[in-house]
């Protein structure tokens, strides 16, 4: 189920109207919201549950082992099963045709036949996500940031509607804890969740998708047929298209759950504002690269083990993060490459910071753009031929008013001081909550007259 | 990498102004209401364009009530005055609709010189004409093949226009009117080859006068394949155009190949009276010879041609299919 469509907006008030109503009584809450995230789940392919049903079962006996075990080897050794098996989990659904299609291909180059069976397997929804919730968990339990919780609050952590699907990836110990007790109806931030809603909606709907019907998609998909004005132009277009689309997601995410009475961890802080690769990341899917940090830089040595194995660590985990992000070589090199960034920054170190703060800016800004590329190309070969086009002379095609006004204000609107820009949302959300429904309305319907008869088109991140 | 742990205090933080639960429910309801007024008519149709379900029950639950209230008051029509400006969607000829093409039975249709390929004949090919602009339309099946021909088509100057129209069908004309959108199409770009490749969301019951037809019987297959016909007369421009319309490889889900299988047939029945200028395209002896299967050899390599919801082709099989399009096209035109 989509957040922008009909079907949603018909689930949500029945949703949110139970959930206080069954509130204060937890034993009923409970079920309830589980029920109703498996009905939000199953609107996708009902078959997905059995799958995130088996993820929880299987990842919460593991948590009760580890916390059984009386030694540290067993703990570790516990753990790491419970994270082998949701990887495999990952493998099996989400990259068993690209790894077995390669694999083939170098043992049929060598003459040795195919001993795996070339198949497609359909890949759940937002596999991605909950299988690095679950390993967050265990992983938590093992560390003993975290108690084992019941089956059922695992069950509701996993599960939970406004992030199953596309994150933010929530942390155990972050929401295992709001989950003891019921949610005080006295102090819900519903002017920030309505706000959030609205500003995800305008996001989403009419940037994120203007821009790919207008420019991105058409070039990205034939990238010789347009000059090098037209292939700048969709660059930057990616650049705030891909932002607006992930970021208007998680606004609509957040919003939803704290409305519910839940609070998720924040996701963006004005990515396109950074000085540096690790400031990148520090501001772009912070709950990515915080999971990517805990549970795979630091696991692998972090900077404890010498400057090169530090540029190593830092290598390999972006490497993996843009694998991560879904199966094709495009991804990987786009992983490798903030991965040769973060590690070159690293190794620059102080001298970095001699570089005026204007260029720092503009450098580390069109390195991003760079990263996009290779991003949104549907194979390294298209990847290639948009590059090698950004400097064929040419005329400008689809520049237009509104697309340039779009990338301006995505990019431009984060270069302003935060303090202001915060400033006027946190205002916004202090209005009445039924003024802003009313305004809310207002959005839903001038955001809904501009989507195509296409439909809204897929959250990007709903493949990852 | 980040080091900042305290990713909770931007929504947590005490600054945030607390409501009571019930304002929110309140400001939600109010949302609602304000949206039922003024756009129940949009929620009745999109519910009725939804597949059949639970999904779709409940948005009619609603979605009836809402559309009667919203034909009854005039905020819906002042709501639709005040928006429609936005719409990215090309307005479309009603004329053009199916349901404003009558059928008719005039008694033996006649036989035309345009039903015969001329290599059934023995009849020299004609001159080939230059292509310069194609056309490459359907539902999502004719993706990322379109971007496949636009990438081999391109560099030889031919402008392909891919417009692609995802959910729809020939079937779903409450969605996209396919009638109305070729007829669009054709008069907007005047191309002198179009290919076509759809299928992918048929099965829902068509109108024919005051019946309705359902899925999937030989009168739903005589219907779809009168729609189809009709998209082809338009297409091929009194016999200017060459049409390539590519049939729907068999599907995973043994319920959607059955519908494809129907589809399909009715494809070739509606191309008959213009084989000179359509060809039909059959992608199953291609990718399906023998059933469903997710790989086959390419150049000698076993490769995964398929994509992972088992309906769509993966590139490797969109580049394959491309490649058989662009031979059918350069029998019939000379490209760059």
């Amino acid at each position: 189920m989509l957040f922008p469509t009909v079907l949603f907006a018909v689930f949500f008030p029945i949703v949110l109207m139970i959930s206080w109503l069954l509130m204060p009584r937890q034993q009923l809450w409970k079920p309830f919201i589980i029920v109703a995230s498996y009905v939000f789940y199953a609107a996708a392919n009902w078959r997905f549950c059995l799958l995130l049903g088996g993820i929880t079962l299987g990842n919460q006996l593991f948590a009760v082992l580890i916390h059984r075990a009386q030694t540290e080897s067993g703990r570790k050794w516990l753990t790491g099963t419970a994270v082998a098996l949701d990887l495999a989990v990952l493998a099996v659904f989400k990259y068993y045709a690209f790894f077995v299609q390669d694999i083939d291909d170098v043992l049929e180059s060598l003459r040795l036949g195919i001993p795996l069976p070339l198949l497609t397997i359909a890949l759940p929804v937002g596999v991605s996500f909950f299988t690095f919730q679950a390993i967050s968990y265990v992983v938590d339990v093992k560390r003993r940031e975290v108690e084992p919780a019941s089956t059922i609050d695992v069950a509701v952590y996993l599960s939970f509607f406004p992030h199953l699907v596309a994150g933010p990836i929530v942390r155990a110990k972050e929401f295992l804890p709001q989950l003891q007790e019921p949610r005080d109806p006295k102090k819900v931030a519903a002017g920030s969740g309505i706000a959030l809603i609205a500003l995800g909606l305008v996001k989403k709907i009419v940037i994120a998708d203007y821009l790919a019907r207008a420019v991105v998609d058409p070039v990205f998909a034939v990238p010789q047929a347009y000059a090098g004005p037209d292939v700048w132009l969709a660059a930057y277009a990616y650049t705030a298209q891909i932002y607006c689309d992930f970021s208007g997601y998680t606004d609509m995410a957040i919003g939803l759950a704290l409305l519910l009475g839940y609070v998720f961890p924040q996701n963006f802080r004005s990515p396109y504002r950074a000085l540096g690769f690790r400031d990148f990341w520090r501001r772009w899917h912070m709950t990515l690269s915080r999971f990517l940090r805990d549970f795979l830089y630091i696991p692998l040595g972090g900077n404890r083990k010498g400057k090169v194995r530090t540029y190593i660590n830092l290598f390999l985990t972006m490497l993996l993060g843009g694998l991560w992000h879904g199966a094709a070589w495009t991804f990987v090199l786009w992983g490798a490459f903030h991965g040769a960034g973060l590690a070159g920054e690293h190794a620059l170190g102080e001298r970095v910071k001699r570089i005026p703060v204007w260029l720092r800016w503009f450098i580390t800004f069109h390195l991003v753009v760079f990263g996009w590329i290779l991003f949104r190309s549907q194979s390294l070969a298209l990847a290639g031929q948009f590059i090698s086009r950004l400097f064929v002379s040419g005329s400008a095609t689809l520049w237009s008013i509104p697309v340039v006004l779009a990338i301006l204000v995505v990019i431009g609107l984060q270069l302003l001081p935060s303090k202001g820009v915060e400033g006027f949302q946190a205002r916004i959300e202090r209005i009445q909550p039924v003024l802003l429904g009313v305004g809310l309305a207002v959005v839903i319907a001038f955001t809904g007259a501009t989507v195509s008869s296409h439909g809204v088109a897929p959250f990007i991140y709903f493949r990852f | 990498m980040p080091h900042d742990d305290s990713l909770m205090s931007r929504f947590d933080q005490q600054g945030l102004r607390k409501f009571r639960a019930r304002d929110g429910i309140l400001a939600v309801l109010i949302c609602s209401l304000v949206l039922v007024l003024f756009e129940g008519p949009s929620i009745r149709r999109q519910g009725e364009q939804m597949n059949k379900g639970p999904g779709r029950t409940l948005v009619l639950a609603v979605g009836k009530p809402a559309g009667w209230l919203g034909d009854k008051l005039p905020l819906a029509s002042a709501s639709h005055d005040a928006t429609s400006w936005l719409s990215p969607d090309d307005k479309l000829n009603a004329a053009d609709s199916f349901a404003n093409v009558a059928v008719t039975n005039t008694g033996i249709p006649p036989v035309t010189p345009d039903a015969f390929d001329q290599a059934d004949l023995n009849e020299p090919a004609a001159r080939k004409e230059p292509l310069h602009t194609l056309l490459v339309t359907g539902d999502s099946l004719s993706q990322p093949m379109d971007s496949e021909l636009a990438r081999l088509l391109s560099p030889k100057g031919v402008k392909v226009i891919r417009d692609p129209h995802l959910g729809s069908g020939i079937s779903k004309s409450f969605l996209v009117d396919w009638g109305q959108l070729s007829a669009d199409q054709v008069r907007k770009h005047k191309p002198d080859a179009i290919v076509v490749m759809i299928g992918a969301n048929e099965g829902y019951p068509l109108d024919v006068g005051k019946k309705q037809i359902k899925c999937c019987g030989a009168d739903w297959a005589a219907a779809y394949a009168n729609r189809a016909r009709r998209m082809l007369a338009t297409y091929r421009q009194g016999g200017l155009a060459r049409i390539y319309w590519i049939t729907v490889p068999l599907t995973r889900d043994p319920k959607r190949a059955a519908i494809a299988n129907v589809v399909d047939a009715s494809i070739f029945v509606a191309a008959q009276p213009w084989r000179r200028q359509v060809r039909v395209i059959d992608s199953r002896p291609i990718f399906t010879p023998d059933g469903y299967r997710a790989a086959m050899k390419i150049n000698g390599k076993e490769t995964i041609v398929r994509a992972s919801d088992g309906i769509h082709l993966n590139e490797p099989g969109s580049k394959l299919l491309a490649e058989d399009v662009l031979g059918r096209i350069n029998r019939d035109f000379t490209v760059g």
